[in-house]
């Protein structure tokens, strides 16, 4: 399963990127692959979105890649630790 | 000098006054420093031709002035041995009573008083006080004020217990050409002190029952503790709930808010970030527990790794000091964590809760700070005093022979010098060397005590004294008093006593030792009398300073400890004043009778 995500994941885009995205959480054991080529700033509402969807996948053996993030969004990954928690291709 | 006159002033008075009240006005509502205005305000006097070079800057080499700087030197010998630690481990005590309490803490302090820094005093038994009061029960803010008022009242039983002495004297003897006995004011001193104690019981009902701000850091609700995520948390990923960091002992998360500053929703299902700062309410010791139990850390930057966090940073106590630039700022819109390399951990009003994020807290007067600070932070920077006052020593010292050692050349240099046997300077020179000969301290911890400042503003409180008798001010003042009050020369002195106390209000003591000086003295020669007794009753009335919280150093020390508010010093202060006022006339007329002049 693939998302592309494109342009400001903030706050206000938040809900918007969880409904479209909630099909991710139900994964079922498939790899999910978050491409974040297009992303150009994820906040923390977004990065509880990649969360749950890591934890989900996780829970029934599922694994979740990112791909393609940019440096300024990697910066984000680095501070928040999140870097050491997710699979990056 | 001019010869104009106009109300009675010449042209060189008027410029002296104007700049008098202009320095006075410029220290009460700005900022600016206080040596550097007392200066300016003898430049103002030296290029307008009041004053002459020779005058303008003989405070420089006033005998008094420079007995002032040496004794800082013997004082550091006392404080880097420890004697003051050793007696005020020793003196407290277990008093079972309030009366019992307050005799036990105001009469050794008063007794070192007499012989150090009042400051210096107050500083080393504020944090002593607070436990002990404690210990007995009794809240903090009851025993605080005395603790104050008994170094200011100890201050004066000795010539080199307090600078006004020193400066009084020491223009009594260019004047006179006679010394002042180191001890001279030591039974008017002591009567004034057992007036005082007896009083302060008395009256105790004027002192306020307030929890202290720093049972802040014990008690829960008042206080807030900010703490951050670093990137390489264990708990990152986690909810706060399995992470055991919603509710934790001794307290409750109140505010999450995540590294883009967008504030979370405090739910168990939170996930957990690093750059988190997470903001707890409840006991601060306990919350702080989180740093060890969880690797979270006080920062006022992003931490990354735990490594870049230095272990050895402690966590000290301040206070804000009036005047401070902090005042009606928040930490976080200024830069003053950067500039200093400190972190605002808490921050405790008396009693008030706060609500918000420490960092976002508009500070006021007399808030407590809990910092955390490198390990070994000097606090006595220009920069940093000005503003916070730092409540706890980090000076450990060791009690052993060298106590004993800076003791002892204390007690020789006040025996020597109360015996006449070599004057008081040289006393002082001899006793500031053998502290350093001794190693009681070593040269930087010596010159590190010299506060330039505080010599600074003494030496231009000098010349500035000096203005106001050369310009006629003085006399003119005398005069004025002698039509007020008659020729009565108890009425003259109380009268001049009162203004007198009254005025070290809102000026410094030394300043105001040095102003009256001339107008005490003009006034007792037009009497007809001697004006030494006039003297030593000046000498205790421009110590007795209780009313407000500005009038002593020391009033600003437990000013933050007692949780106190500016009225409370005025409830009893007012009524101090004046008590200690008649004692102060009435032992001084016993003691050093009026005698007429020859």
């Amino acid at each position: 399963m693939i998302a592309l995500l494109e342009g400001r994941l903030d706050t206000a885009a938040a809900s918007e990127t969880e409904k479209a995205m909630s099909p991710l959480l139900d994964s079922k054991g498939r790899d999910v692959i978050l491409d974040c080529t297009k992303l150009e700033y994820i906040s923390s509402s977004g990065l509880r979105i990649f969360l749950s969807i890591l934890k989900s996948a996780k829970s029934v053996g599922g694994r979740v890649y990112i791909t393609g993030v940019s440096d300024e969004v990697s910066s984000v990954f680095v501070m928040t630790g999140f870097v050491n928690l997710f699979e990056f291709k | 000098m001019g010869t104009t006159l106009f109300l009675g002033f010449n042209l060189y008075a008027w410029i002296t006054i104007v700049t008098v009240l202009g320095m006075f006005t410029t220290l009460l509502f700005t900022k600016l420093r206080t040596d550097l205005v007392f200066l300016a305000a003898i430049g103002v006097l030296f290029v307008t031709g009041v004053l002459d070079a020779k005058d303008a800057f003989s405070g420089f080499s006033s005998t008094s002035v420079i007995v002032i700087g040496v004794l800082f030197v013997v004082v550091a010998g006392l404080t880097h041995t420890g004697v003051l630690q050793w007696i005020v481990k020793h003196l407290l005590g277990q008093p079972n009573s309030y009366s019992k309490a307050v005799v036990r803490l105001m009469l050794p302090v008063a007794g070192l008083s007499s012989f150090l820094s009042n400051t210096t005093v107050v500083a080393m038994f504020v944090s002593i006080v607070k436990m002990w009061s404690k210990k007995l029960g009794i809240a903090p803010s009851k025993l605080l004020i005395p603790l104050s008022y008994a170094s200011g009242m100890g201050g004066v039983c000795t010539l080199i217990g307090t600078p006004p002495n020193l400066i009084i004297s020491g223009l009594y003897s260019d004047k006179t050409g006679e010394t002042m006995n180191v001890l001279a004011t030591t039974i008017p001193g002591l009567f004034c002190l057992l007036v005082g104690v007896l009083s302060i019981i008395a009256m105790r009902k004027l002192l306020p029952d307030r929890k202290a701000p720093e049972s802040a850091f014990e008690a829960t609700s008042e206080y807030t503790v900010e703490l951050l995520v670093p990137s390489d948390n264990k708990y990152i990923g986690e909810t706060l709930a399995d992470a055991g960091l919603l509710h934790v002992r001794g307290g409750s998360l109140i505010e999450i808010y995540h590294f883009d500053d967008v504030p979370a929703s405090i739910s168990e299902n939170e996930f957990l970030m690093g750059g988190d700062r997470l903001v707890y309410a409840g006991q601060i010791d306990e919350i702080l527990e989180l740093k060890k139990s969880h690797g979270l850390v006080s920062a006022d930057h992003h931490i990354f790794s735990m490594s870049e966090v230095d272990k050895n940073r402690q966590l000290r106590t301040a206070f804000v000091t009036f005047g401070s630039s902090l005042i009606g700022k928040t930490i976080g819109g200024s830069t003053f964590e950067h500039d200093n390399n400190l972190t605002l951990v808490a921050v405790a009003r008396s009693g008030q809760r706060i609500n918000e994020t420490p960092r976002q807290v508009v500070l006021q007067a007399g808030d407590t700070l809990l910092l955390d600070c490198p390990p070994h932070l000097n606090v006595n920077t220009d920069r940093l005093s000005s503003q916070l006052h730092f409540f706890d020593s980090d000076q450990v010292v060791n009690i052993g022979s060298k106590t004993f050692i800076s003791a002892l050349i204390m007690i020789a240099m006040v025996v020597l010098s109360a015996l006449n046997i070599m004057p008081l300077l040289q006393c002082a020179f001899i006793a500031a060397a053998a502290m350093l000969v001794l190693r009681c301290c070593n040269a930087e911890q010596a010159m590190r005590a010299i506060n330039w400042d505080i010599l600074m503003v003494f030496a231009a409180s000098v010349v500035l004294g000096l203005a106001i008798q050369k310009t006629g001010i003085a006399e003119r003042l005398a005069m004025g008093i002698l039509d007020i009050c008659g020729t009565n020369p108890i009425v003259v002195m109380t009268a001049i006593c009162f203004v007198g106390t009254f005025i070290t209000e809102f000026i410094s003591n030394t300043a105001a030792g040095a102003m009256f000086f001339p107008i005490m003295y003009e006034a007792a020669e037009k009497l007809g009398y001697d004006p030494f007794p006039f003297l030593i009753a000046l000498m205790i009335s421009v110590s007795s300073s209780f009313a407000t919280p500005i009038g002593s150093p020391t009033h600003m020390l437990v000013y933050g400890p007692g949780g106190y508010r500016f009225s409370d010093f005025m409830r009893i202060g007012l009524l101090m004043n004046l008590i200690i006022l008649a004692a102060n006339i009435l032992i001084v007329n016993i003691i050093y009778p009026l005698t007429p002049l020859q």
